[in-house]
């Protein structure tokens, strides 16, 4: 604290200040409800995948357009624990999730079995995703496609696998999802006290993300990203291994997104694959760019404003929100290209240039 | 009033030649308009023993309780016409053939119901109708009642039922329900034959006839009749083995036909995109918003043509509505051009996130200006299919939009390649500061070519009219499809995304009855991604210099 004070750091202080000790001491005196508690610790879920993104797109130059995919598999690996873990309390007493018995199937699939215990399904959900970020990495950048290709091959893979998910027979509950938890970890999920646990956990692990992210891309490694980003051919001729650092990053930047899902989904109580379809994953992309790319305070911050904005306009003002998200998009990409965070700098520097101007 | 009467006299005249030859139920027929009660019950009952084919006209009307005496003969009701002050029907003939009642003109008669005089059957009499209804259906105007009817022939195979079904089959003029009486026919006989060779002979006839049900007759013929000579139970198993590699083929021309329709879809829209990326270096995630509005333009343009036509709609507002579309998605790709992506020039990632948003607004206005669900009611003309072979139809509707992309994509060339226009939008996408400098006015030709490429777009748009609803977001349907394909083809070739579209449309269309849709679209991606391992350019790279930023 006392260094963050020195540094005149008031942004840091600030989000302490406001999200650690008003929202939850407000809760607990009665005079914040638990549902907006709630809403803001999903919130934090977002930012930690936007800040995931910002590493890929602000510091590589790798524009993602399938981030929503990773952040729902970690939300589908911690769901399908939750359903394990109360199965035999469903409406019909069976050892499988409800939804499978509507689908006739009375066995369990394989692939749900390392999911029944908590640790383990932890570490599956971070890894599969992970995983599969690395495979597909790998040969995505292996052949070096990157800009607007990796953009559209992207976009193509989160198309992809909203499909696979919705289908029924990949057991995954199709279009409705996974939903109905009951408990995490023994938590009664319902409860206001495990509602506002969960929040300050989101919380917690969003400063964790942060400044492990940040020490990331302030070490040599970070570095060598940013180079990356504005020019690849260099680093290339300075015999750096690019494909390695890419693939690297894009597993980080999966797995980070991944942690979001999991603290998302017990919050929500529901992860449907409406979550990762092509929209979720170019949503993610308007977060990180209004708050500002290339700067992980700008990637919190952008997702914080534009989810406040969206809960705001959809319950004031229905069906108005496409055209605020829309006109989003196009005036930060004209004329906001530093985002909301470098705003003060490029209007410093728009009187400046008109001062020399007038020189 | 006299002239049309003595028309009318010579008319019936020359309706009553034919009736010579079967005089009998002609007496019967005349005598069903006959005011005694008795009468008409008596001949009614003749009628029924009878079971003249060409008697069951009369019958059915009977049945359908819509027969009436119309100027001394026996008429039933078609069509309804409406118009503000009355409400009229055609009205056709129906014995001794079905025949539409015209005036001199040629033009169908429209008759009031007033000026038609029922002629009324008791319920009884009505109910007595039931047992005959398979064999006076065979001449029903309905068509699947028809089929029906000869559908519970081939389940109910009696001899003498032959005549019937030989002389209503003569009458049938759709050839659909031709082959169907064939087949029927062909059956009959065929589970009444008893010598090897007359069960051969039949079995050739089902064969050649390539029937809808012949392969499942001739299963359960092989099946359910025990005595059968091993000659003919061979004959019969080839048979089955034919039509069923018959079918097969079918299946896959027909796969490959849709194939080349997809595929023909995404070169229309992909082609824009392309020739836009090529120039300007943007990619444009509005276009296939571009193909809404071509879609949403179509159907105002009918709209228009049912209000200026009082509510009557003919095929002209389609045509008409192809260069509308091109017109009004360009005007729409050149204002986005202006106040959107001029300012994006070179940034494809820039431009693609604005795009996006462009794109969202769009959506958002065509649901609150139109709703969710419209569509556009398909030309005449291009409803229906061809007939190539029995079970084969290729609808008219993808015809055409194969076609229509066959225009463009010459048209797109002969612009290109042959006009000064495209010349210069060449020179601009090779090198645009070097054309800048020869005195090309590139902020013009980059309007131009925006304008050109979402002109395409709309028309696309036009063409998915015919075969789905309108809704807001359609353009999403096919905007990650049409971007792989400008990938796979090498962005800014228009060869490459030919080529790419016709293979990207058939590889799913062949993968589909493989595998379900969606695993034939993540294998699809599977070998793109496999291809552009090994040309991660696309098919055809730019060559030189420009191949490395």
């Amino acid at each position: 604290m006392k260094a963050l004070l020195k540094n005149r750091s008031y942004d840091y202080i600030i989000f302490i200040a406001l999200f650690l000790l008003i929202l939850p001491l407000g809760h607990l005196l009665g005079v914040i409800s638990v549902n907006t508690i709630s809403l803001w610790g999903r919130y934090f879920c977002f930012t930690i995948a936007a800040i995931g993104l910002d590493m890929l797109w602000g510091y590589t130059g790798i524009l993602c357009m399938c981030q929503a995919l990773f952040f729902c598999m970690g939300g589908y690996g911690i769901a399908m624990h939750m359903l394990l873990s109360a199965s035999g309390e469903g409406t019909y007493g069976k050892a499988i999730p409800d939804f499978m018995v509507w689908n006739q199937v009375t066995e369990l699939p394989f692939f749900w079995e390392p999911f029944h215990y908590f640790p383990l399904a932890l570490i599956c959900a971070l890894i599969v995703p992970g995983l599969f970020a690395g495979v597909f990495g790998y040969f995505i950048f292996r052949s070096r496609l990157k800009g607007v290709y990796f953009a559209i091959i992207t976009q193509a893979l989160a198309l992809a696998m909203w499909l696979i998910f919705l289908r029924n027979e990949t057991m995954l509950g199709g279009t409705n999802g996974l939903t109905d938890f009951k408990q995490l970890a023994g938590l009664d999920l319902t409860a206001a006290s495990t509602k506002l646990l969960l929040y300050i956990t989101s919380c917690l692990v969003l400063i964790g993300v942060y400044i492990g992210s940040k020490k990331l891309v302030n070490s040599k490694f970070g570095k060598v990203l940013v180079a990356i980003r504005d020019s690849e051919s260099r680093i290339r001729y300075t015999s750096y291994e690019i494909k390695n650092y890419q693939v690297t990053i894009f597993v980080i930047a999966a797995v980070i997104a991944a942690i979001g899902g999991i603290l998302y989904v017990p919050q929500t109580g529901i992860i449907t694959p409406g979550r990762m379809d092509v929209k979720a994953s170019i949503e993610m992309i308007i977060w990180v760019a209004l708050g500002g790319r290339g700067k992980l305070k700008g990637a919190v911050f952008g997702t914080l404003l534009v989810n406040f904005l969206y809960s705001i306009f959809t319950s004031a003002l229905p069906g108005s929100w496409l055209y605020v998200i829309g006109i989003l998009f196009i005036v930060t990409v004209l004329y906001l290209d530093q985002g909301v965070i470098g705003l003060p700098q490029q209007i410093k520097t728009y009187f400046a240039k008109r001062k020399s101007a007038k020189l | 009033m006299v002239k049309r009467k003595t028309v009318l006299y010579i008319r019936l005249l020359l309706a009553l030649l034919p009736l010579i030859t079967c005089a009998t139920n002609d007496g019967d027929i005349r005598l069903l308009m006959s005011p005694d009660k008795a009468t008409k019950s008596d001949a009614f009952s003749r009628l029924l023993a009878a079971k003249q084919v060409a008697t069951f006209p009369v019958l059915n009307a009977i049945n359908s309780k819509k027969l009436f005496a119309y100027n001394g003969q026996l008429v039933s009701i078609g069509e309804k016409n409406s118009t503000a002050d009355q409400v009229t029907y055609d009205v056709f003939l129906l014995f001794p053939e079905i025949k539409t009642l015209t005036d001199k003109n040629n033009t169908p008669l429209k008759v009031p119901l007033s000026a038609l005089q029922p002629i009324k059957f008791s319920r009884k009499e009505r109910l007595s109708l039931i047992p005959l209804l398979p064999y006076i259906n065979l001449t029903s105007t309905d068509k699947d009642l028809r089929k029906l009817a000869y559908t519970q022939f081939q389940n109910t195979p009696k001899l003498e039922d032959i005549s019937i079904l030989e002389a209503a089959s003569a009458k049938e003029t759709d050839t659909e329900l031709m082959r169907f009486a064939a087949e029927t026919i062909a059956t009959v006989k065929l589970l009444n034959a008893t010598t090897p060779e007359a069960q051969i002979a039949q079995i050739r006839r089902l064969e050649a006839n390539k029937g809808d049900n012949t392969v499942f007759l001739l299963n359960s013929y092989l099946e359910n009749t025990t005595p059968l000579t091993p000659n003919v139970q061979k004959r019969t198993r080839e048979a089955i083995t034919n039509l069923n590699d018959r079918a097969t083929r079918i299946d896959w021309i027909q796969n490959l036909f849709s194939g080349l329709s997809l595929g023909s879809i995404l070169i229309l829209i992909a082609l824009g995109l392309s020739i836009i990326y090529g120039l300007a270096g943007v990619i444009n995630m509005a276009h296939g918003e571009f193909m809404m509005i071509g879609a949403y333009t179509t159907f105002c343009v009918q709209e228009l043509f049912k209000i200026s036509n009082g509510g009557a709609l003919s095929d002209a507002f389609f045509w008409l509505s192809i260069p509308i579309a091109f017109l009004v998605s360009g005007t729409f790709g050149l204002v986005i051009e202006r106040l959107i992506i001029r300012k994006l020039y070179g940034s494809p990632l820039q431009s693609l996130l604005a795009t996006w948003g462009v794109s969202l607004v769009f959506i958002q206005l065509a649901r609150t200006i139109f709703g969710d669900l419209t569509s556009v009611k398909a030309p005449a003309l291009l409803s229906g299919g061809w007939h190539v072979a029995p079970q084969l139809v290729l609808p008219y509707n993808r015809i055409f939009i194969i076609i229509i992309t066959t225009v463009m994509i010459i048209l797109t060339f002969l612009f290109l390649y042959k006009s000064r226009l495209g010349l210069r939008i060449r020179a601009v996408t090779q090198n645009r500061n070097m054309s800048a400098c020869l005195g090309i006015s590139t902020k013009k030709i980059d309007a131009m070519t925006f304008f050109i490429g979402s002109g395409i777009a709309g028309i696309a748009g036009c063409c998915m009219t015919l075969i789905g609803n309108i809704v807001p977001d359609m353009g999403q349907t096919y905007i990650v499809d049409s971007f792989l394909v400008v990938v796979t083809g090498g962005v800014g070739n228009l060869f490459g995304t030919i080529v790419a579209g016709l293979g990207i449309g058939q590889f799913t269309k062949i993968l589909e009855p493989i595998f379900h849709a969606v695993y034939g679209k993540v294998i699809i991606l599977g070998i793109i991604i496999f291809f552009l391992q090994f040309k991660p350019r696309g098919l055809f790279p730019p060559k030189g210099r420009i191949a490395d930023d």
